[in-house]
């Protein structure tokens, strides 16, 4: 499903120049279930970026289901994007002006999915998640546990085949953690979904087949 | 997909209120500036465009080629018409129509039962003019309704007024002046506010016997227009052509008169924006000042766009997590600044609503300072719309598309790791450009307002040469009747204490409409190659205006011309060394029909406004010219002093219609348009800089919101609140400073171009630029220095705290 070739990435400060990833070279299969540990600016959040498509690299190649990422056009990699990948984050990044129903709602939307079929996704994904009773409620009214829900629920919306996390847990009690890593297993293993997360917890990390270790931006082992 | 963003729209919108507020009330002041001048605009430019000849619509006006210059009349001489028809049969029409405004006697079974003093409206015309212009008939055929002597057509609301109603106007009799009467024939629909052709009675030509025998070439007034259609296929430059030949043959040039003269077309449509010729309104309405308006209402548009600008990006860090977010969830570029472009349509829809709410409002105030009902009918309410939704365009695009630039741009990366601040998103040099922009706009309209009402306190304090205060202008009918009581009149008058000084003349010293003509001087066989104005007056003229004598002595009374005093401005035109050298000298007029030596040289005083130059004038007495009284009377009894001059009045001539008038009050009424302009500039600017300020203190306001940690910080360190707010106001004094540097020279060079216009006027002196940088200046700081003294005074331990 994923195939990073030499993938570096630098940035430039004045006369040096930092590498953030040093030839990685990677390959994930559909349905695994994938953790991405390492100390602080080890890379993980740049590697997490560069498989989502919101970053690029400043070498290497890049396939995502057979496609060669970088030589696509803006437009076939944003559909590509859209319809396969989804993402959590440690912050949750919920929309704050928008109801936990119409924060779900949004990725449907730039998909544009025709009305009366997006409530029937939508209410769907509130009855399996079990927040139906809390849709109309802004993110601001909720737990982290449950704000950290409705971001699993919106990433998953659109039946990605490949869910990102960015520390999903760091902001959770360890309860409320466990919650959403037992929600992770479940998916990966009912309904096939690839996951890629990235954590500092040995214990999360546990909840993958595969634990890939990065320092100083490249892959360990 | 938008309903979404409306509800992200709405719930933002009303998160930052004062952001809101601010913007909407910006944009709501600057759209109905730009309304309220379109509509001011629209009035003046649709001035008689619904004539459906218009295009083939010509007046014809005379140029007199003068050795001092081009003189302009929209008149012409009263055989023109005529000549017109007989040697050009291909003229679809030729009309000579002359304005008489004087009174109107309505007859009932033959008696008079009332009267009016008719000061606009009354026209004695062939029967063409109804072909020419379309006017609506409510009662009779307008193609024979003047043919007859003694017929009339009257407006709806004149026959309403005569004789209750206008269906009841048909077959009744006015009488007009002395005439005998004069039958209505037929009733029209009123005349429309923008059309410079008021008809209000329409009295056949062939009514008035001077006007029928008239077949003098060399005169002309202003009041008696030939207008003209020309047929399908032919050009106003081939008229043009014609009418050389035309002038050759019938009006053919003297050996000893050193004036041309030349006929000219003019089209219709620019009869009301050329100053030159003039209008039977008394009112034009230049290009250049369309122009002038059109700018303004831009500027004002742009003001109230860059306070949007400004705030939106200064406020774009705030939304750039939801623009984060949005990105990762699938968002286009493309989709996001359609979001944005939304929410800047839905705050300016909003203030657009309010802004004609606004401009129904301001409408009866604008319409009082025009002097014009500029309301618009329901037939112009789609033109409006069309406008109003231009407007909106506009606005949603110049104020909305570059903030929605900055934030659709942003990295999604950066956005959600909260990177970005105020400087890293850029804009922040172009927000600076912007307060520039603005603040320079607003101080080229308060130096622009500066200059205007400085000049017009300059016309109402200069000394025009004569007392103008405390002068009653009454008229004296032109009958022969009338004038038998002169002595008796001025008897009773002067008998009422309080009265000084009572003196017969034909105008007041300066006045509207005057009388010119040149004259042979000293038995020279040329006449003199200017016209002097002619002041017919008696020798009570000298001391109720008192005027100065500064060689000689004024004329001695007489009912006929026996005498000249002349002023020092003819006696310099005329070449003379010294005004004593002018004494005793003659003056020749109409070939020796008044000879008279010169007696006196009176100082110089202005017969007209001092937008002209000083006139050369020649005074004398002449009974049968004298059309007004003038009298001073003691300002303190003023109103009981009225009420007796009225009553004298009204005894003396029973037939007449009373009016009055103070000298002052004509004055000013010279300055009528300039004093418009400077009562519109003063609304504006200060518009401009309320906009300005409102702008900036929604940036300061944000300043201050994003420098909390930084004010403490500084606090900590020891700063003083005076430093505080030296740090806010730093930066905009600068920006100010430079928009100052922008403004002056702009402003300096387009006022000079005004004042241009006036012979006498003001310096354009360096104060005029320091009020302006001052007086922005102080406007800033106040604005500035209230949230930055809040910001200042905050207890430094809350802002750190929640770090």
């Amino acid at each position: 499903m994923i195939q990073l070739e030499k993938i570096f990435k630098w940035v430039n400060a004045g006369n040096n120049r930092t590498f953030l990833l040093k030839d990685i070279n990677l390959t994930i299969n559909e349905g695994e279930f994938v953790s991405v540990m390492g100390p602080s600016g080890s890379g993980k959040s740049t590697l997490l970026n560069i498989i989502g498509m919101l970053d690029e690299p400043s070498e290497g190649s890049y396939h995502f289901l057979g496609n060669d990422v970088y030589k696509m056009k803006e437009k076939q990699r944003s559909q590509l994007y859209k319809e396969n990948i989804g993402f959590v984050f440690q912050a949750y990044h919920l929309i704050d002006e928008l109801t936990v129903y119409e924060n779900i709602e949004t990725p449907l939307l730039y998909q544009n999915i025709k009305s009366s079929e997006r409530q029937a996704i939508v209410a769907d994904m509130l009855d399996r998640f079990n927040i139906v009773g809390k849709k109309d409620l802004f993110p601001s009214q909720l737990s982290g546990g449950q704000q950290q829900l409705v971001g699993v629920a919106r990433a998953l919306i659109a039946k990605p085949k490949l869910l990102l996390a960015d520390e999903p847990t760091g902001n959770l009690n360890s309860k409320q953690g466990e919650e959403i890593m037992e929600l992770f297993r479940q998916l990966n293993q009912e309904s096939g979904t690839t996951i890629i997360q990235v954590t500092h917890s040995e214990k999360n990390a546990e909840y993958g087949q595969r634990i890939i270790h990065l320092l100083d931006g490249r892959i360990e082992k | 997909m938008l309903k979404n963003y409306f509800v992200t729209a709405f719930r933002n919108l009303a998160r930052n209120k004062s952001f809101l507020l601010i913007n909407v009330a910006g944009l709501t002041i600057g759209i109905a500036s730009c309304l309220l001048i379109f509509l001011v605009i629209r009035f003046e430019l649709s001035f008689d465009d619904y004539h459906a000849k218009k295009d083939r619509i010509y007046r014809v006006t005379t140029v007199f080629d003068r050795s001092g210059g081009l003189d302009y009349s929209s008149g012409v001489s009263v055989p023109v018409a005529q000549a017109l028809r007989v040697d050009y049969p291909q003229l679809e029409v030729a009309n000579m129509m002359s304005r008489g405004n004087d009174m109107i006697t309505v007859l009932e079974d033959g008696k008079p039962v009332k009267k009016f003093r008719e000061l606009k409206g009354v026209f004695f015309t062939e029967p063409q003019v109804f072909k020419i212009f379309d006017n609506k008939w409510l009662a009779g055929d307008p193609a024979t309704a003047i043919t007859d002597p003694f017929t009339a057509a009257l407006s709806r609301s004149l026959a309403v007024k005569y004789f209750g109603s206008w269906q009841q106007a048909v077959g009744k009799s006015i009488v007009y002046e002395k005439s005998q009467p004069i039958k209505i024939t037929g009733v029209f629909e009123d005349v429309p506010e923008n059309s410079d052709y008021p008809f209000g009675v329409v009295i056949s030509q062939s009514s008035n016997r001077s006007l029928m025998t008239n077949t003098d070439w060399q005169s002309t007034t202003s009041d008696q227009n030939c207008i003209i259609v020309l047929p399908e296929n032919m050009s106003a430059a081939q008229f043009n052509n014609m009418l050389i030949a035309f002038r050759k043959k019938h009006a053919p040039e003297s050996s000893t008169t050193l004036t041309k003269i030349s006929y000219h077309l003019q089209p219709l449509n620019e009869i009301h924006f050329d100053e030159r010729f003039g209008t039977y309104n008394e009112r034009t309405f230049s290009k250049e000042l369309i122009r002038g308006l059109a700018l303004i209402a831009a500027f004002l548009l742009i003001i109230a766009c860059v306070n949007f600008i400004n705030l939106s990006t200064a406020q774009a860090v705030n939304r750039s997590k939801e623009v984060g977010i949005r990105k990762v969830l699938g968002g286009t570029r493309r989709q996001l600044v359609f979001q944005f472009m939304g929410e800047t349509f839905i705050i300016t829809f909003i203030a657009a609503c309010l802004a004609t709410v606004v401009t129904w409002l301001m409408l009866p105030f604008l319409s009082d300072l025009m002097e014009v009902s500029i309301t618009p009918g329901a037939g112009q309410i789609p033109q409006l719309l069309l406008f109003l939704v231009a407007v909106i365009v506009c606005v949603t695009f110049l104020s909305g598309f570059y903030p929605a630039l900055i934030l659709s741009g942003f990295n999604p990366i950066s956005a959600l790791k909260s990177k970005l601040s105020a400087k890293s998103i850029g804009g922040l040099s172009l927000r600076r450009v912007l307060v520039v922009l603005q603040f320079g706009i607003a101080q080229v309209l308060i130096i622009a307002t500066l200059v205007v009402i400085s000049q017009m306190n300059f016309f109402r304090s200069t000394s025009l040469g004569f007392n103008q205060q405390a002068v009653l202008n009454i008229p004296l009918p032109a009958d022969s009747v009338s004038h038998s009581k002169r002595n008796i009149v001025r008897e009773r008058l002067m008998q009422q204490p309080g009265i000084s000084n009572v003196s017969y003349s034909f105008s007041a010293p300066a006045d509207f409409g005057a009388w010119s003509s040149d004259f042979n001087f000293d038995h020279s066989p040329v006449p003199i190659n200017f016209e002097p104005s002619l002041k017919w007056a008696d020798t009570g003229y000298f001391s109720t205006y008192g005027l100065q004598m500064v060689a000689g002595r004024p004329y001695i009374e007489s009912d006929t011309t026996r005498e000249f005093v002349v002023n020092e401005t003819l006696v310099r035109k005329l070449g003379l060394k010294s005004p004593e050298e002018a004494l005793g000298k003659e003056i020749n007029f109409w070939d020796g029909r008044i000879v008279a030596p010169i007696v006196g040289v009176v100082k110089d005083f202005h017969s007209n406004s001092l937008k002209d130059e000083m006139n050369p004038v020649v005074m004398g007495t002449r009974e049968r010219s004298y059309r007004m009284i003038s009298v001073r009377i003691d300002m303190s009894k003023s109103k009981e002093l009225l009420a007796k001059i009225e009553k004298i009045w009204n005894e003396s001539f029973p037939d007449y219609v009373y009016e009055y008038q103070f000298m002052d009050e004509k004055i000013r009424n010279f300055y009528r348009q300039e004093n418009q302009l400077s009562q519109l500039y003063k609304v504006f600017a200060g518009i401009a800089i309320f906009i300005s300020c409102l702008g900036l203190y929604g940036l300061v306001s944000f300043m201050a919101v994003q420098r909390t940690k930084e004010v403490g910080i500084r606090k900590v360190l020891g700063a003083s609140a005076a430093n505080i707010i030296y740090l806010f106001s730093k930066e905009f004094t600068l920006l100010i400073s430079i928009s100052f540097l922008i403004a002056a020279p702009l402003a300096y060079y387009f006022m000079r171009d005004w004042l241009n216009k006036f012979v006498f006027r003001i310096d354009m002196g360096i104060w005029f630029f320091v009020v302006s940088i001052a007086g922005s200046l102080c406007i800033a700081w106040i604005t500035v220095g209230y949230r930055a003294a809040k910001a200042a005074f905050a207890n430094p331990v809350n802002s750190l705290r929640n770090e």
